[in-house]
C-alpha cells in the first residue's frame, strides 16, 4: 500500500470523526457512519444494529445501501441465529470474510440482500470490553483485506462505538433531564394549591402529549366505586369524548385489570404493549365499543397506585396510543415517581383539609354561646372555648393542657349529676347546677358526651332564666302559702271544734270560730288577687267608670283599717281641696286598701300611717304616707313588678304574694292615673296615686 | 303555757316548741297536743324559737318554714348545728308542699315533715309515735321517710 494510499485512508477517517463530533443525537451518529463511514471503508452498504435490553435479539438501527425492505424483514433477529452480526455479537471478534463463496458458506440464512456482491466486514460495537451491537459492511467486490484495511476498519467501528455511546449517554441525559423537568413543574402544580381536584386535574394534562397519549387520574370512592377525577388528551375533542366513553361505559370496580385492579391491589400495572386478548376480554361482544377501542389504537399503558400512609386511594394512568412510542421502563419509573409524589400532595391536602376543619371548628366554637370544654381521659382540658372562659372566669391560656380539677375546683361536685350520654344517642337534657364565682352564684345548665376519646361539655349560663325562674317558683311557693296557712287555720278549726275526745273552753271555742272567719276571709281576698292578676294579664278587667268623691272612698279605707289595727300604728286623714273624679270607685278603693295594708304591714314598729288627698293640676292626689322600714332606692322601681317581693331580711319578714303593688299600679294606669313611690329606708315611704279630674 | 321540770332532767310529760309566725297555728297546736297530755312550748320567730330550744330543752320542735327574719330551714341548720340542740327532733309543719322542699327538710335533718293544712286532730299522736320511734333507734329511717313521702 502506497504513502498516499495510507495517507488518504487516515485522512477519511479523520474526516468521519470530524462528522461525528458534530453528530449529537444517536440518529445523527447512524447517519455519519453509514454515509461518510460507509464510504471512507469504500464499502456498498452497511448497517448497525444493536443488543436488545434482555442481550436476546440484535435489533436494527439503521442500514444504508441495502436493496428492499430490510429493516422491515430483517429488524429484529436472535442473538443465537446463523448470522454475522449475531457471530460478531456471540464472538466479540471483528469477522472479514472476502469472498462471497465463503460468505455464502459460513452464513447461509443470509438474507437475500446481502448475498449479491463480495466481501462482507462485520465489526463488533463495544464500550469499556462490553459488546452492545456490531456494524456490517459489504463490498461490491471481493476484497482480500490486509492488514492496514482491517486496522481501518476496526479504528472506523471504534469510532462508531465510541460516537453511538456518547450520543445514547447524551439521549438518555436529555430524556433524565425531560424527566426531571416534569417531576420538578409536576411537583410545583402539586404544591401549588390545597384544592387537590384542581391540581391532579392540571397535572394531567402536563403529562399530555410530552409523556404519553392519555393521562387520567381516578379516585376510589367510598362506597367503593371509581370516580374519574381528570382525563388529558391534547385535543379538547378528544377529552369530552372519553368522558362520555367513561359515563357510557362506567369502570366496574371487580374487573381484573386497570384501574379497578390497581385500586384494589395498591399494585401497579404495566403493559409495554397492551395484549390483545385483555382488549377482548374488555371489550366482550360490544361491537360498538370495539369500534371505539380501536380508533383509540391502545398501545402501552401504565396504572400506577395513588397510596399515602398505606392506603390505595386513587390511580394514575398513562396510555400510549395514536402519537407516542411504547411505554419503557423509564417511563414506568417516572409514572411510579409521580404517583409518589401526587400521592404525598393530595394526603397532605387531605390532612390540611381535615386540620382546617378542626381549625374551623374551634373558630365555629370561639363564636359559640355556650361554653364548650373538651376533656381528654385523664380529665385535662383540650378545648376550652371564649365562652366557657366567660362563664367560669378562666382564661383559655391558663384552663388548656391543665387538669380541669385544678382549673375549676368544684368540677367534679358540677358535673357529678351530668349524666354521660354517648355521641349520637339523645341525652337527658343539660343539668342546671350552682357555681360560686367571685361570691356570685351562676347557675350552669351542663350537658356532656362522652365520646370514648374523652368528654365534651357544653356550659350554658342560665343564671337570668334561672333567676326568673326562681321567681316563678317562688311566687308558687309564696301563693302556696298564702293559701295554705289561712285553709290550714280553717281547716284545723274546724277539725279540732269537731273533736268529742276534748271539751274546748269557751275561750278557746270562741277563738277558733273568729279564727275560721277570719282566716276564711283571708283566704278569699289572696283568692282575688291572685285571679285579678290573671285578668290584668288577660286584659279582661272591665272597668265602671263614674264620678266618685275620693275624700269618701279614702274614708272607708281608713275606717275599715281601724278594724284589727296593730298596736302602735295611727290612721290619718287629710283632704283639702280635693274634687270628684272620674274613676271605678271599686278599683280605687282596692287600690288604696292595699296602699294602707301595706303601710300597715311595713311599719312593724308603729308609726303614722296617714292618706292625703289634694289637687294635683287638673287631677287629684291620693298619697299614702307611713313611717315603717321604707323601701332602698334601688328596689323602688321593682316592687311594682309581678311577684316581685323586697327581701325578707330587709323587711324583717313581712310576707305577700308579690302581687298587690303590681295589682295597684295596673288597676290606677288603667283608670288613667299613675302610680309612684317615694321612700327612705329607715324613714317611712309615700305612695301617690295621681288620677285625671275629669277623663 | 305548760311547763315541765327545769332543764336537763326528764318527766313523764312531753314537750314539744311549736315555732310559727301564725297566732292561729299555735293556738291550734296548743290545744290539740295539750288533749294529748303534751306541754307546749311556743315561739312567733326563728330567733326566739332557737333560744328558747337551748334554755328549754324540748322533747320535739314543730317547726314552720316561712317565717319573717330567720326561715326555719335556717332554724333547722342552726339547730343541728349546736351541740345543745343537735339532739332534739324536727318535724316541719309548713305550707311549703313540693318534693325538692321534703328533700331540703330530710337534709336539715328534720324527722317529720307536714303540709299545711293538716289535721291538727292527730298531732298529739304522731309527736308520741315520732319519739317512740327515736327511741327505738329508728331516726334515720324516719329522715329518710321524709323525702320519699308523697303530698297528702
Amino acid at each position: 500500500m502506497s504513502v498516499h494510499e495510507r495517507e488518504d485512508r487516515a485522512l477519511r477517517l479523520q474526516r468521519v470523526a470530524e462528522l461525528l463530533a458534530e453528530a449529537v443525537t444517536p440518529q445523527e451518529v447512524l447517519d455519519a457512519i453509514l454515509t461518510e463511514g460507509v464510504r471512507a471503508a469504500e464499502a456498498r452498504a452497511g448497517a448497525i444494529g444493536v443488543l436488545s435490553p434482555d442481550r436476546e435479539n440484535i435489533e436494527l438501527l439503521a442500514q444504508q445501501g441495502y436493496p428492499g425492505p430490510i429493516m422491515e424483514d430483517w429488524g429484529r433477529f436472535p442473538v443465537s441465529a446463523v448470522l454475522p452480526m449475531s457471530r460478531v455479537v456471540r464472538t466479540g471478534e471483528p469477522l472479514f470474510v472476502s469472498t462471497r463463496r465463503e460468505r455464502n458458506e459460513l452464513f447461509p440464512e443470509l438474507p437475500a440482500q446481502a448475498r449479491s456482491g463480495g466481501a462482507m466486514v462485520v465489526l463488533p460495537l463495544a464500550v469499556e470490553g462490553r459488546v452492545f451491537g456490531a456494524m456490517a459492511l459489504s463490498f461490491e467486490e471481493e476484497v482480500e483485506f490486509g492488514l492496514e484495511r482491517r486496522e481501518m476498519k476496526i479504528a472506523l467501528a471504534r469510532l462508531a462505538s465510541q460516537n453511538l455511546a456518547r450520543s445514547q449517554l447524551y439521549e438518555e441525559e436529555q430524556a433524565l433531564r425531560e424527566r426531571m423537568t416534569f417531576l420538578a413543574e409536576a411537583s410545583e402544580i402539586l404544591s401549588s394549591s390545597l384544592d387537590y381536584h384542581h391540581t391532579l386535574g392540571k397535572l394531567a394534562r402536563l403529562a399530555v402529549p410530552g409523556l404519553a397519549d392519555w393521562c387520567t387520574i381516578d379516585m376510589a370512592g367510598k362506597n367503593g366505586e371509581i370516580e374519574r377525577l381528570a382525563v388529558a388528551h391534547e385535543d379538547p375533542e378528544k377529552v369530552r369524548w372519553a368522558s362520555e366513553l367513561q359515563e357510557r361505559y362506567p369502570p366496574n370496580p371487580d374487573d381484573p385489570h386497570g384501574v379497578p385492579q390497581v385500586l384494589r391491589s395498591g399494585e401497579p400495572e404495566f403493559f409495554p404493549s397492551i395484549p390483545a386478548e385483555l382488549l377482548d376480554e374488555a371489550i366482550g361482544d360490544d361491537l360498538e365499543l370495539r369500534r371505539i377501542i380501536d380508533e383509540l389504537g391502545l398501545r402501552s399503558s401504565i396504572s400506577v397506585p395513588l397510596t399515602a400512609r398505606g392506603r390505595t386511594f386513587g390511580a394514575l394512568t398513562l396510555i400510549a396510543a395514536e402519537s407516542h412510542p411504547p411505554f419503557t421502563e423509564a417511563d414506568f419509573a417516572l409514572a411510579t415517581e409521580l404517583a409518589r409524589r401526587a400521592a404525598v400532595a393530595v394526603d397532605n391536602a387531605r390532612l390540611y383539609s381535615e386540620a382546617e376543619k378542626g381549625a374551623n371548628a374551634a373558630q365555629a366554637l370561639a363564636h359559640v354561646a355556650d361554653g364548650v370544654v373538651l376533656l381528654d381521659p385523664d380529665g385535662v382540658i383540650r378545648h376550652w372555648n371564649p365562652a366557657a372562659a366567660a362563664i367560669t372566669g378562666v382564661d383559655e391560656e391558663l384552663a388548656v393542657g391543665r387538669p380541669v380539677g385544678d382549673v375549676v375546683p368544684s368540677w367534679a361536685t358540677l358535673t357529678s349529676h351530668v349524666p354521660l350520654s354517648a355521641p349520637g344517642e339523645r341525652g337527658a337534657g343539660p343539668v342546671t347546677v350552682p357555681l360560686v364565682r367571685d361570691g356570685r352564684e351562676r347557675w350552669l345548665a351542663i350537658s356532656g358526651v362522652d365520646f370514648g376519646e374523652g368528654a365534651v361539655y357544653a356550659l350554658q349560663d342560665v343564671t337570668d332564666e334561672y333567676a326568673l325562674e326562681k321567681t316563678r317558683s317562688d311566687f308558687v311557693a309564696t301563693a302556696s302559702h298564702e293559701l295554705r296557712t289561712p285553709l290550714a287555720a280553717v281547716y284545723g278549726a274546724v277539725r279540732t271544734l269537731r273533736r268529742e275526745d276534748v271539751e274546748l273552753s269557751e275561750e278557746h271555742r270562741a277563738a277558733f270560730l273568729d279564727m275560721i272567719e277570719s282566716e276564711s276571709l283571708r283566704l278569699s281576698k289572696i283568692v282575688g288577687q291572685i285571679l285579678l292578676a290573671g285578668q290584668l294579664d288577660a286584659d279582661a278587667v272591665e272597668l265602671s267608670i263614674s264620678e266618685c268623691d275620693p275624700v269618701q272612698v279614702a274614708s272607708e279605707v281608713i275606717e275599715s283599717a281601724s278594724v284589727h289595727l296593730p298596736e302602735g300604728i295611727l290612721l290619718g286623714l287629710s283632704a283639702e281641696g280635693a274634687r270628684s273624679i272620674d274613676c271605678d270607685e271599686a278599683k280605687l278603693k282596692q287600690v288604696l286598701v292595699n296602699l294602707v295594708d301595706n303601710a300597715i304591714k311595713y311599719s312593724p314598729d308603729g308609726g303614722q300611717v296617714t292618706i292625703r288627698l289634694d289637687q294635683n293640676g287638673n287631677g287629684c292626689l291620693i298619697e299614702v304616707a307611713d313611717q315603717g322600714l321604707g323601701i332602698p332606692a334601688e328596689e323602688q322601681d321593682r316592687i311594682f313588678e309581678k311577684f316581685y317581693r323586697l327581701d325578707p331580711q330587709q323587711t324583717k319578714g313581712v310576707g305577700g304574694s308579690g302581687l298587690g303593688l303590681y295589682i295597684c299600679r295596673e288597676l290606677v294606669e288603667r283608670m288613667d292615673g299613675q302610680l309612684s313611690v317615694e321612700s327612705e329606708p329607715g324613714v317611712g315611704s309615700r305612695f301617690q296615686v295621681a288620677l285625671p279630674t275629669r277623663r | 303555757m305548760s311547763r315541765g321540770a327545769g332543764a336537763g332532767t326528764r318527766t313523764e310529760t312531753r314537750r314539744v316548741l311549736v315555732v310559727d309566725d301564725e297566732q292561729s297555728i299555735r293556738l291550734l297546736c296548743r290545744v290539740n297536743l295539750g288533749a294529748s297530755g303534751i306541754d307546749v312550748l311556743e315561739a312567733d320567730d326563728g330567733e326566739s324559737a332557737l333560744e328558747l330550744a337551748r334554755r328549754e330543752q324540748p322533747d320535739l320542735i314543730l317547726l314552720d318554714v316561712m317565717m319573717p327574719g330567720l326561715d326555719g330551714w335556717s332554724v333547722a341548720r342552726e339547730l343541728a348545728e349546736d351541740e345543745r340542740t343537735r339532739d332534739i327532733p324536727v318535724v316541719f309543719l309548713t305550707a311549703r308542699a313540693e318534693a325538692s322542699d321534703r328533700r331540703r327538710g330530710a337534709q336539715l335533718g328534720g324527722v317529720g315533715y307536714l303540709v299545711k293544712p293538716f289535721d291538727p286532730v292527730g298531732i298529739g299522736e304522731l309527736v308520741e309515735d315520732v319519739l317512740a320511734r327515736i327511741g327505738r333507734g329508728e331516726r334515720e329511717e324516719l329522715q329518710r321517710g321524709i323525702a320519699a313521702e308523697h303530698e297528702q
